[in-house]
């Protein structure tokens, strides 16, 4: 388990490194001089041209990623262009706030999901009910649900804080926008995974041996379902902390999609690259969690990993 | 059997009241699923310790019987008709009620083990649940007995497998888990479909070999799916023979192997006799013709379209089982065969 644990590692590593390649290319792709976003008002080519010295913008790409990922291997994620802070210093609080979001998103969606997928399993009579609530919330474009959500609670019945920050208080509307979205695909997966379960040869072996229907379902039926739903999860975790750009503009919660948002803004190209590869470690290291987790829930996958 | 049913008060003089209860008898057994017709008006009787062995083609019925008989269908099915197990009349008790008793009185054995066993959890707690629900045990005692079920169906290392998962047994070792859960609890009778059919021929035989033993130990009777009639004329005491939902013919073992009263059966032991004898290269005989699609309910004989022997009256009259011959052997039908067609095919 040990070796396929750090083949696995080094994979994420590879993955990482590639996606940080592609990153600063696409960054020279994207048009827009660094320097006049620096000193928009600067009219005078001389002043340009020194910021652009300055930074090292004058020099061929590939020296310029020689050096930042010389740099990287440092732990170096560089200085912000407008901001002039490192970089790191810059992500580190922002990786707090929207691990925190991210978190609570899961929690969300996956106490919603799998309420729905039980029900529609269990009570035929919902079914048809938990199927159209399925469909609503993958329709909703997530930033229209985030502006309903926050009319209604925010707005008009007063209960949740619209004025954005990392409160508390103000994480439970993008939180419940992330669970409302992330729902329906967890209840499909667990109502998938308990049909299947249900009609299996093994719950028939178990009726056989008199157990009661509640100790099956705990027992024999919902162990089952966790191990995909674990998958989901690890994916989902990974993807939020990388930036969940649109719940946090609706809600201005200061997480690091905001960050990236406007560092593409300002082309920032130090604050982008790293929330691009803090967002690469992130998918990396929790699919490896995940993975690692459906090994003690699934004995099948310690074997095939 | 000297003691009840453990963990089941209401039946601990089960063995001193019906000491010569059958195992299981069910009459006027019918099993629908919605419209199609599964088991047509069955009656079947196994004695303690005997095993009656349950032939027929796919779809003719035989499973749904034996599962109805354990009550393991789907709600979905609809099964009128008599079970009594041991004594006890089971088909008029509630789905609670039996499900408190059921382990007591009846084991399942199924026909592949991997996908009967629950694939994320050690085998010693599918074992021990039996113990734990059904005799009170608590977790550490159920653990105890189960790894003694594993050393009774003669598991080597039983207290080391009960930590292991199914797939990490072999398919003789997870045949044998489910035979130590299924005959847990020493039930009177025991269903078992085909338990030997995904097996090799070697590991047929061990498993064939313990089932024989434990019977004689624990006096159980078994009603035995088999498409297999090597299997039948080793261990089985009894067989009955399915057609389009219908036992159409019933008796011991060397009464249906050695006077076969039915076409339907004379042609399976044709098949049979073929294949084991046949010249070489010569084509197997076949019965004409297939299976009629799920129970048709129309008049006459369901394997009409099938026989060379059919007359008028097989078109019209669909036949009962009627003595054939010996005591105890029945057949359904209006021309049954004479000793001289019977000869010709089991020679």
């Amino acid at each position: 388990m040990a070796r396929a644990v750090i083949r696995r590692l080094v994979f994420g590593l590879i993955a990482v490194i590639g996606v940080v390649t592609l990153a600063f290319v696409l960054e020279f792709v994207v048009p827009g001089d660094p320097a006049k976003a620096i000193a928009p008002r600067a009219q005078s080519p001389a002043v340009l041209a020194s910021i652009r010295a300055q930074l090292h913008l004058n020099q061929p790409v590939i020296v310029q990623f020689a050096d930042y990922f010389g740099n990287l291997l440092r732990g170096n994620l560089g200085t912000s262009y407008v901001q002039h802070q490192p970089v790191a210093s810059l992500i580190g609080p922002r990786l707090l706030t929207t691990g925190a979001l991210a978190l609570a998103g899961v929690v969300a969606e996956v106490i919603m999901g799998s309420a729905l997928g039980i029900l529609a399993t269990l009570y035929g009579r919902v079914r048809a009910l938990v199927g159209a609530i399925n469909l609503t919330l993958l329709a909703v474009p997530i930033f229209v649900l985030g502006l309903v959500l926050l009319l209604v609670f925010g707005f008009r019945l007063g209960i949740a804080p619209v004025t954005g920050g990392a409160g508390a208080a103000q994480l439970a509307l993008p939180a419940l926008t992330l669970g409302l979205i992330g729902a329906p695909w967890y209840a499909q997966i667990v109502a998938d995974q308990m049909q299947d379960s249900l009609a299996s040869s093994y719950v028939r072996t178990a009726v056989s041996k008199g157990l009661s229907d509640a100790y099956i379902l705990r027992r024999h039926v919902l162990r089952n379902v966790l191990s995909p739903a674990i998958t989901m999860i690890g994916l989902d975790l990974g993807a939020y902390l990388s930036g969940v750009v649109t719940v946090e503009v609706v809600f201005v919660w200061p997480g690091i999609g905001l960050l990236a948002v406007n560092a593409l803004h300002d082309l920032d190209r130090p604050i982008v690259m790293g929330t691009v590869i803090v967002g690469a470690v992130a998918v990396v290291f929790f699919n490896l969690v995940a993975d690692v987790a459906r090994m003690f829930v699934d004995p099948r996958t310690r074997e095939e990993l | 059997m000297t003691t009840g049913p453990p963990g089941l008060p209401r039946l601990a003089g089960l063995a001193g009241e019906t000491p010569h209860a059958p195992a299981l008898e069910i009459s006027g057994l019918t099993v629908r699923y919605g419209q199609v017709l599964a088991v047509a008006d069955a009656c079947l009787t196994v004695e303690a310790g005997q095993v009656v062995a349950l032939i027929g083609e796919t779809g003719s019925g035989k499973t749904s019987l034996a599962l109805a008989a354990a009550r393991l269908l789907p709600r979905s099915a609809a099964v009128t008709g008599l079970i009594t197990i041991a004594g006890y009349e089971v088909s008029g008790l509630t789905a609670s009620d039996f499900r408190r008793m059921r382990a007591g009185l009846v084991g399942c054995i199924a026909q592949d083990a991997m996908a009967a066993l629950n694939p994320v959890v050690p085998v010693g707690r599918q074992v021990g649940e039996v113990f734990a629900v059904h005799a009170g045990m608590d977790r550490r005692q159920a653990a105890g007995a189960a790894v003694a079920a594993l050393a009774q169906v003669e598991i080597r290392r039983p207290a080391a497998v009960a930590r292991l998962y199914p797939h990490q047994l072999s398919g003789g070792m997870r045949q044998r888990v489910m035979i130590a859960m299924a005959m847990a609890l020493s039930p009177p009778l025991i269903v078992a479909d085909e338990p030997t059919k995904a097996l090799d021929v070697s590991t047929q035989a061990e498993i064939l070999g313990l089932i024989g033993e434990l019977r004689a130990r624990m006096h159980s009777g078994f009603l035995w799916i088999t498409h297999d009639m090597g299997v039948v004329a080793e261990l089985a005491d009894r067989a009955a023979v399915m057609y389009a939902g219908r036992i159409v013919e019933i008796g011991q073992v060397e009464q249906i192997f050695d006077a076969p009263a039915h076409p339907y059966t004379l042609g399976l032991l044709q098949t049979r006799r073929d294949l084991r004898s046949g010249p070489a290269g010569a084509p197997l005989f076949q019965i004409p013709g297939s299976p009629p699609a799920h129970g048709s309910e129309r008049a006459g004989c369901p394997f009409l379209p099938r026989c060379s022997r059919s007359t008028q009256v097989c078109a019209e009259v669909n036949p009962g089982l009627v003595p054939a011959g010996a005591s105890g052997h029945l057949s359904a039908c209006h021309h049954p065969a004479s000793a001289a067609d019977a000869t010709a095919v089991t020679a």
